[in-house]
């Protein structure tokens, strides 16, 4: 069992100059479960996501990781100083869609790197740790492969071997398989199932309902900027009350329809 | 063409053209590392840091090098900078190329895709280390070819140290002409010295942009 962190969003607002991207967001992600997040886009889960690692400075509520206030030394208060935030960032961890490993170092530096710089393990140690983690996502066979010389499916397990590596607390996937093709999808899935079942807490920002359905604890749902509804898959995929929800999950089956 | 007067001449024209090597050399090095300095601190500081350094690239650029060259080797003197023909030289290379070597660095950063910044700030690396380990290496990258095309330009920019009567190549090919009144083979000889050098150069800077490209290049 892994140590697992717990996230409690109150009132968050957050404006690109004039626009307001979230308003007045209020979820708590439960230690140890998954949450998946989904929403037509530009709704705001990205934004939404990059605010619980500070990512993206907020303006206005909190985000606290397992009570502590990240970016902000207090609500309203001053920016928190660079190593205190570095800190808190070492457990949690992130995964994008567009992979963003580091192109000129290999599957297992990429994984190595931060244990080196961040976590201060020796050069051995950190190989070491990076193979295990890589030996996890099933790519033991490419520890010396560049990313270039991955496919997409790879190169996205490596980032969350990446992440994995560094034992967090939280882990945060924004669209993890949506620069992926079809058939690679299952592979990245899977990786991050074993996670869930291990108890890790998760937030996933996801288009693939399959997984919500089967992996999340809760899904929570934005337009707009909103939240617009947050509750156990089941009863949000199934038997949606609410109009808008109703709206949006019909251009899903619509899209997913054979 | 007379090959006795080349002879007589050859040493003499040889050292110009080991004096042009080393300011080039020199001029392109520290010009490279100053240019660096500068985008770096453009890419972390405050908008009046930003704006000062972007007057100083702008001031640089939009000068003639023989000028600055004239106000670093007379004008010096009157702020009590009083340089010999060689160090002026030298400085004088060295900031008229750091302008266009940090412009060169600054769009090379901004090509450095930021999500792969994000990935080294999510996990908790200090500024300082992100430079270090992702900004420069790939940065580097995709400035090489720029790098090396400025350099090359820089060889070219170095006769104009003879005016200040650095003893480089054009300083003896001039030299040579006014004694010997064989201009023909004295100015052939300068074009061939640097169509070599710059041969050289942009030999060295493809291998160089092979060797560091090798692993980013997709297998198609
Ligand atoms: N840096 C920015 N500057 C200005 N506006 C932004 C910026 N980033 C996001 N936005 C706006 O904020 C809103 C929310 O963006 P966000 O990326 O969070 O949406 P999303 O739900 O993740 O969408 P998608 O499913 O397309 O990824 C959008 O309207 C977007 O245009
Ligand atoms: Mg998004």
């Amino acid at each position: 069992m892994v140590q697992a962190s717990s996230v409690e969003i109150r009132k968050l607002d957050k404006f690109y100059g004039p626009f307001q991207a979230l308003k007045g967001i209020d979820l708590t992600i439960p230690p140890g479960k998954v949450t998946c997040l989904i929403g037509p886009s530009g709704s705001g889960k990205s934004t939404l996501l990059r605010c619980m690692n500070f990512l993206e400075e907020y303006d206005a509520g909190e985000v606290r990781i397992d009570g502590q206030m990240i970016g902000y030394d207090s609500p309203g208060g001053s920016r928190m100083p660079a190593r205190k935030l570095r800190d808190m960032r070492r457990s949690i961890g992130m995964v994008f869609q567009q992979f963003n490993l580091w192109p000129h170092m290999t599957a297992l530096q990429n994984v190595a790197e931060g244990l080196v710089r961040v976590r201060g393990f020796s050069k051995d140690q950190a190989a070491a740790r990076a193979a295990e983690a890589l030996e996890k996502v099933g790519l033991s066979d490419k520890v010396a492969n560049h990313p270039a010389r991955l496919s997409g499916g790879q190169q996205q397990r490596v980032a969350i071997a990446r992440a994995i590596a560094m034992e967090p607390r939280l882990m945060l996937f924004d669209e993890p398989t949506s620069a992926l093709d079809p058939e690679l999808v299952g592979e990245v899935l899977n990786v991050m199932k074993t996670l869930a079942a291990e108890g890790m807490t998760m937030v996933v920002v996801t288009h693939e309902m399959g997984f919500a359905a089967h992996v999340a604890d809760q899904v929570a749902i934005m337009e707009a900027g909103e939240l617009v509804a947050v509750d156990a898959p089941t009863r949000i995929l199934h038997s949606p009350e609410d109009a808008r929800i109703k709206a949006f999950l019909k251009t899903y089956h619509e899209r997913n329809a054979f | 063409m007379d090959v006795s007067v080349l002879q007589q001449y050859a040493p003499m024209l040889l050292r110009g053209f080991g004096i042009t090597i080393f300011c080039w050399l020199f001029g392109t090095v520290l010009g490279i590392v100053l240019g660096l300095i500068i985008a770096l601190i453009q890419r972390y500081s405050p908008k009046p840091v930003r704006w000062l350094l972007q007057v100083y690239i702008e001031v640089i650029r939009g000068t003639p090098f023989l000028v600055q060259l004239f106000v670093l080797y007379y004008g010096g003197p009157l702020i009590g900078l009083r340089l010999d023909a060689l160090p002026a030289g030298l400085l004088g290379l060295t900031i008229y190329g750091s302008p266009y070597f940090a412009e060169i660095f600054r769009s090379a950063f901004r090509a450095v895709p930021e999500g792969q910044i994000e990935a080294a700030r999510a996990i908790g690396m200090t500024e300082a280390t992100i430079i270090q380990r992702i900004l420069l290496p790939l940065g580097l990258v995709s400035a090489l070819p720029a790098l090396v095309n400025f350099s090359i330009i820089l060889t070219k920019e170095t006769v104009i140290l003879s005016i200040i009567t650095v003893p480089e190549l054009m300083y003896q090919v001039q030299r040579m002409s006014t004694e010997t009144f064989r201009y023909v083979e004295a100015n052939l000889v300068l074009a061939l010295f640097f169509w070599a050098l710059v041969e050289a150069i942009s030999r060295v800077g493809r291998k160089l942009e092979t060797r560091i490209t090798k692993h980013l290049i997709e297998r198609t």
